[in-house]
């Protein structure tokens, strides 16, 4: 198993201004992540999950605190590190082969080596025989298994994704997550998943935090221990999936008596 | 999950919709003869309108004899040296006009320094037509193909300078964003994110560009020199040969609707990525 991917998050704020105000987004985190692990945050929408992985994949270096991968302080983007947007963001004048290469253009590969590794990750995803299509002749699943796909091939130590199954139809969603496992087990690659569903949550991390907004903080960290495959009608799968609805809850309550 | 249910469960593929657009874009015998109606209508007034002598042969011919008069023009007045005279000023200028129009457009729309630069002067010279400017540059060239040349670049030129400037500022952000995280190289950017997504707009520019400069050269041979259609059509009039006059506006007519024709061609096919882009 990798020994990269070790993602260290340690008291990250971060404000935008909004209008001559300041807005706080992001206060305190704290997060540490294990190399190989799968872990997902759950929140309310407007709590900063999307802010809080711009910063960890490099596109904004405006914050407080420190976000550091295997030691280091990270600094701008880096092909260490690869993000799945919720919007997939294929280019559209590129057929779906040459949107995932894209993606190794700096990677030092020689061409030979570029084109099998597309390959390779066409097929992990499953989109074989779909190579020299172009974006809006894919479905949304389809979409956004191409930019799963393009976040993997480069090897990242830690893929972010943000949301990546939000906008699909139950039984694509439900096929996605079991994708994602198998890819996450073939690639050993760390995964940090933003996701609203918390089932999708247990059924595929090893720990879950759970935020809370305004600011955005995170309100508790739950380890999920239960064996593979998961069984999503299991009472074990309940319990958690109760302790992380009432963690959730307690944000909806609390904001319930200040309104 | 195996891979080979994954895709055999996709039913959502489009790709199987080659023999759809293909019918979509052959023009179907039917449609083609709507289209005819009018123009056959008009040719048969004509006609009627010349054979009655509603009105005077000298203003109106016979279709007839206009036709004859293209072949005679052809045969005993060299039309076709006249005639590529015109293309060859009008493809020179496009092309001028179009590399200058992309290349500063780009460097415009990457850099607002570049854009500070340029910008008051060329809205400046934009607003005076290129026409305007002819008699001057006649005074400094001559009264040969450079001035023609010059001045339609100058009008190929803005059309197509705006609107990649205009293209490369509406990239979406996302995608820039997203070059940062594939760590892409400015040029990289450019070439493969920038100009590509500009491309669409930058082509509309184009295609008018084309059709502006086929319809200048008209005006510009009209005003000065000795040859070119634009020339024959103005020395026609004066002439009162109404027959080659007629000639003259149908080809160049011709003309117009085949570079358009090309243009949409063209368009078509660098934006085949483009959903249900149809020219
Ligand atoms: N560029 C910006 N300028 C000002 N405020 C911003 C900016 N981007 C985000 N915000 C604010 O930051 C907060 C967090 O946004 P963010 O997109 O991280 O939320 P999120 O948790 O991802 O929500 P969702 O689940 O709806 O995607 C929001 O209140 C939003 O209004
Ligand atoms: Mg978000």
């Amino acid at each position: 198993m990798s020994e990269r991917g070790n993602l260290e998050i340690s008291n990250v704020s971060k404000s935008y201004q909004v209008e001559g105000k300041e807005l706080r987004v992001l206060d305190h985190i704290n997060l540490k992540v294990a190399p190989g692990e799968f872990i997902s945050i759950v929140g309310p929408s407007g709590c900063g999950k999307s802010t809080l992985l711009r910063l960890v994949v490099g596109l904004d270096d405006n914050y407080g605190g420190e976000i550091l991968l295997d030691n280091k302080p990270i600094s701008g983007t880096s092909l260490q590190r690869g993000i799945v947007f919720q919007d997939h963001r294929l280019l559209p004048w590129l057929t779906l082969e040459d949107n995932i290469d894209l993606a190794l253009e700096n990677s030092g590969l020689p061409n030979a080596q570029r084109r099998r590794a597309v390959a390779e990750h066409v097929a992990l995803v499953g989109l074989t025989g779909f190579e020299k299509v172009y974006p809006h002749q894919l479905s949304g699943g389809m979409s956004q298994r191409a930019a799963i796909a393009r976040g993997l091939v480069s090897r990242p130590e830690i893929l972010l994704l943000d949301e990546p199954l939000g906008a699909l139809d139950a039984l694509t969603r439900l096929r996605l997550q079991e994708e994602l496992l198998r890819i996450w087990r073939a690639e050993r690659v760390t995964m940090l998943l933003v996701t609203h569903d918390v089932e999708e949550a247990i059924y595929l991390s090893d720990r879950i935090v759970v935020m809370h907004s305004t600011p955005g903080r995170i309100a508790s960290d739950i380890k999920v221990d239960l064996p593979w495959p998961r069984d999503r009608a299991s009472h074990e799968f309940a319990d958690v999936r109760r302790e992380i609805l009432r963690s959730m809850d307690a944000y909806s309550s609390v904001a319930a008596r200040a309104a | 999950m195996s891979v080979t249910t994954v895709n055999a469960t996709t039913p959502a593929v489009r790709k199987t919709q080659q023999p759809d657009k293909a019918n979509k874009r052959r023009v179907k015998p039917r449609d083609l003869a709507i289209g005819l109606v009018l123009p056959l209508t008009i040719l048969l007034l004509w006609q009627v309108a010349a054979q009655r002598a509603w009105i005077s042969p000298i203003f109106l011919p016979l279709p007839s004899t206009t036709l004859f008069s293209f072949f005679d023009m052809v045969e005993r007045q060299s039309f076709h040296i006249d005639f590529l005279a015109s293309i060859s000023i009008v493809t020179q200028a496009f092309v001028y006009g179009t590399l200058l129009g992309v290349g500063l457009g780009i460097a415009a729309g990457l850099s607002q320094t570049v854009e500070r630069i340029f910008g008051p002067t060329l809205d400046g010279i934009r607003h005076i037509p290129g026409i305007a400017w002819l008699p001057l540059i006649v005074l400094w060239v001559g009264i040969g193909p450079a001035a023609k040349i010059v001045v339609i670049t100058k009008t190929v030129f803005f059309p197509v300078f705006l609107n990649t400037l205009q293209g490369i500022r509406a990239v979406e952000k996302n995608f820039i964003e997203l070059a940062d995280v594939l760590t892409l190289t400015r040029w990289q950017l450019v070439r493969k994110v920038i100009i590509p997504g500009a491309m669409p707009s930058i082509l509309v520019g184009v295609r008018y560009g084309a059709s502006l400069a086929w319809a200048l050269v008209v005006v510009a041979e009209g005003l000065s020199g000795m040859e070119g259609i634009g020339y024959l059509i103005f020395r026609a009039q004066s002439l009162l040969m109404t027959d080659q006059l007629l000639v003259c506006m149908v080809v160049i007519g011709v003309v117009g609707f085949l570079i358009d024709r090309s243009m949409a061609l063209l368009q078509r096919h660098v934006l085949r990525w483009k959903q249900g882009f149809e020219g």
